[in-house]
């Protein structure tokens, strides 16, 4: 039983991190594509915004880890 | 690296001006400052004027101006391809060109008028081309007799095909045939063959159902149908003919003409740009004075140019750079051959200023050292070796790919490194087949220690973007921003250690002292980073923990290389089961450049520059010639 909450625990760190970051990468992505449309030259820009969110799933896989592994 | 810039003021007799000004167009190294401030010595400001340019030079001006729209207007009217290169001086081209430009421009304007006139004409015939073609098959299957009449048709809707053979077989008492085709365009041709003696009748029963006979254009309306068809392939023929003579007389122009038109166009452009910029240059009574920027590597040369043409009658002065000059002097880049690649990256960025850094060096440091601990593996560094190497090979003179298989070289070797230390070649393989072992540590199993080295990395590499912009704000003379970052460097490395202690990867004692440390810094940020000292401290700590995707990223491509391989080894057939890890090693190797890649460069983008790099430096744009050379090379290559 103790085993299946750890595994959840970790499971819903990860899974609600990574929900997380998809919802904020889908705006950020779908103005990006907006802006890539009217101004190419900031391609780069809009790859790095679109990143940026992507901390909140890592910072989720950390601490999944630290709960698995603790 | 930041090109060190000096601040220089050049002055000289009037009559020398445009002499000087060409030289310092020559050798390319000099930005022009419009505005005096900052160059002129507190007390003589009213002594320096802005340059009133004399009536010779306003002439010039206004006669190059004149020249070059002129030169314009020929050369528009020229095929690039044609355009031959010129053995004449500028100088010699210019009045060749100056003496006969009048006449060739009213040329070239009256044959580009003719070419239009004449295209106009063969579009509007090849409308009706499609449709007369198809009529032509047609008449093929009929005989023209005296007292045959024959009116073609053009159909928008195929349905009305059979009104129309009604309508024409009571028109007619029977005494016609109506024969269709379909066009190339797909429209419906109607060729209808009758008596003469009814083809009035016929025409108008056409007209009143709105079905009018196919107008051709006015010069063929009064021709028998036949003969309009082969008028309209004549006109057709000649029109063709006519555009490609005035074309071979135009090229032959171009070849003869244009490399002289070409030159006198770059020494126009030249001189012009030189005339305008007297607008920039200051005087006194009996002097001019330049002022602006150049490499400080450049003033020696500048000096010894300006003394052998001049014999000392133009003084160079360099002057020594106020606080306030630093956000106006302009930033130029320079890197060693290693680095050069790697702008390709920070120009992604806005330039720096002057008393910040360039980011490219440390783009070129570190990107490579994430991207092979984030791919970490010889068998994918390998292939991407072979392709960079390929790239290179194949595109040499393409700046930007051969910059890209450049950076993929490096950061292939880097994987290379990394994935003997990893003991990973295409995953587990490498295992499988030669024994590879793991130099250091193997990824699949130690997930805790590679999260601990990820972090310990971040931790190096924040803490150094806080001691460079610890550096920028001493090099700024803001103070209390320095401190900020030292007692922020102080903050991260006592809590560090104190995470370092609580699991017990150093002594646990050290813990408390760490504590302490950390509890007695935070008046010290307060005090020097304001209320909001706390957010950024927590923002950084923040930044620390986001290198954790190296691991993240790094175990996601390790166990998609091992899946590769598991299901390859299910397949239980040699072929199949290459083809599959093929596969899955392909999709694998995509990631692994683009991911690392991304990850990498957002790493410093967004969590190492912020500590440092001010943006918004002014571009250095020195005073040269624009060149025709390369133009010419263009025009060679259509």
């Amino acid at each position: 039983m103790e085993k299946a909450l750890i595994a959840l625990a970790a499971a819903l760190a990860i899974g609600l991190s990574a929900l997380a970051t998809a919802w904020a990468q889908s705006r950020i992505g779908s103005a990006g594509a907006g802006t890539i449309a009217e101004k190419p030259e900031l391609t780069a820009t809009v790859i790095i915004m679109v990143a940026i969110p992507e901390t909140m799933v890592i910072l989720g896989f950390v601490v999944a880890t630290m709960i698995l592994y603790r | 690296m930041i090109v060190r810039m000096a601040k220089i003021e050049i002055a000289g007799p009037k009559e020398l001006l445009l002499d000087v000004l060409a030289l310092v167009q020559e050798l390319g190294l000099f930005q022009v400052e419009p505005e005096p401030g900052g160059f002129v010595e507190a007390g003589v400001e009213a002594k320096v004027r802005p340059l009133v340019p004399d009536e010779q030079v306003v002439a010039e001006r206004l006669f190059l101006e004149n020249l070059g729209s002129g030169i314009a207007g020929v050369l528009a009217a020229l095929p690039r391809p044609a355009v031959g290169t010129s053995p004449l001086d500028p100088r010699a081209a210019l009045e060749v060109v100056a003496a006969a430009v009048g006449g060739h421009g009213a040329w070239c304007r009256e044959q580009e008028e003719r070419l239009a006139a004449l295209r106009r004409e063969r579009d509007e015939l090849q409308r009706h081309a499609v449709i007369v073609e198809a009529l032509d098959r047609l008449l093929a299957g009929v005989s023209l007799g005296e007292g045959v009449d024959c009116i073609g048709l053009v159909l928008r809707e195929p349905a009305a095909v059979e009104r129309l053979r009604w309508l024409v077989a009571n028109g007619t008492g029977g005494a016609s045939e109506l024969l269709t085709a379909v066009a190339a365009d797909g429209t419906t041709v109607c060729l209808i063959v009758t008596v003469r003696e009814r083809g009035a009748r016929l025409r108008e029963l056409l007209g009143a159902e709105h079905l009018p006979e196919l107008e051709l254009p006015a010069a063929f309306a009064d021709l028998p149908f036949p003969e309009r068809i082969r008028r309209l392939r004549g006109r057709l023929a000649e029109a063709a003919a006519e555009m490609a003579a005035i074309e071979g007389t135009l090229a032959d122009f171009a070849r003869t003409w244009g490399g002289a038109y070409l030159r006198a166009r770059e020494w126009v452009e030249n001189r012009l740009s030189l005339l305008r910029l007297t607008a920039r240059v200051h005087e006194t009574l009996m002097c001019f004075v330049i002022h602006g920027w150049m490499p400080a590597a450049g003033v020696p040369g500048l000096e010894g140019e300006l003394a052998a043409r001049f014999g000392g009658r133009v003084v160079v002065e360099e002057k020594a750079l106020r606080e306030q000059d630093l956000q106006r002097i302009p930033v130029a880049l320079k890197n060693p051959p290693y680095f050069q690649p790697f702008e390709l990256f920070s120009r992604m960025l806005p330039l720096p200023r002057y008393t910040s850094y360039d980011p490219t060096p440390f783009i070129g440091v570190f990107f490579p050292l994430f991207f092979g601990m984030i791919l970490g593996d010889a068998g994918h560094g390998t292939v991407l070796l072979l392709a960079s190497l390929a790239a290179l090979r194949i595109w040499p003179g393409r700046p930007a790919v051969r910059d890209a298989a450049r950076i993929l070289l490096v950061s292939s070797l880097s994987a290379i490194v990394f994935g003997f230390a990893y003991g990973e070649f295409f995953g587990e393989l490498g295992g499988t087949l030669f024994g590879l072992r793991p130099l250091i540590v193997e990824r699949r199993t130690a997930i805790v220690s590679m999260l601990w080295f990820s972090l310990a990395v971040g931790t190096v590499h924040v803490t150094l973007g806080l001691f460079l912009g610890f550096l920028s704000a001493v090099r700024r003379h803001t103070g209390k921003e320095a401190l900020f970052r030292l007692t922020t460097i102080a903050a991260i490395l006592c809590l560090a250690l104190l995470v370092v202690s609580l699991f017990q990867l150093f002594p646990r004692n050290l813990a408390r002292p760490a504590i302490i440390a950390l509890v007695a810094l935070v008046p010290l940020l307060l005090a020097t980073g304001g209320f909001i000292a706390p957010l950024e401290f927590l923002r950084t700590v923040g930044n620390i923990l986001s290198y954790a995707r190296i691991m993240a990223i790094g175990l996601a491509s390790v166990l998609l290389a091992s899946m590769a391989n598991t299901l390859a080894g299910m397949t239980g057939d040699i072929v199949t089961g290459i083809i599959v890890a093929g596969l899955l090693h392909t999709v694998n190797l995509v990631l692994g450049v683009f991911s690392p890649t991304i990850q990498s460069l957002r790493l410093h983008y967004v969590e190492f520059f912020s500590k440092f790099l001010e943006h918004g430096g002014r571009a250095f744009d020195p005073f040269r010639k624009s060149r025709t050379d390369k133009e010419e090379e263009s025009w060679k290559r259509h």
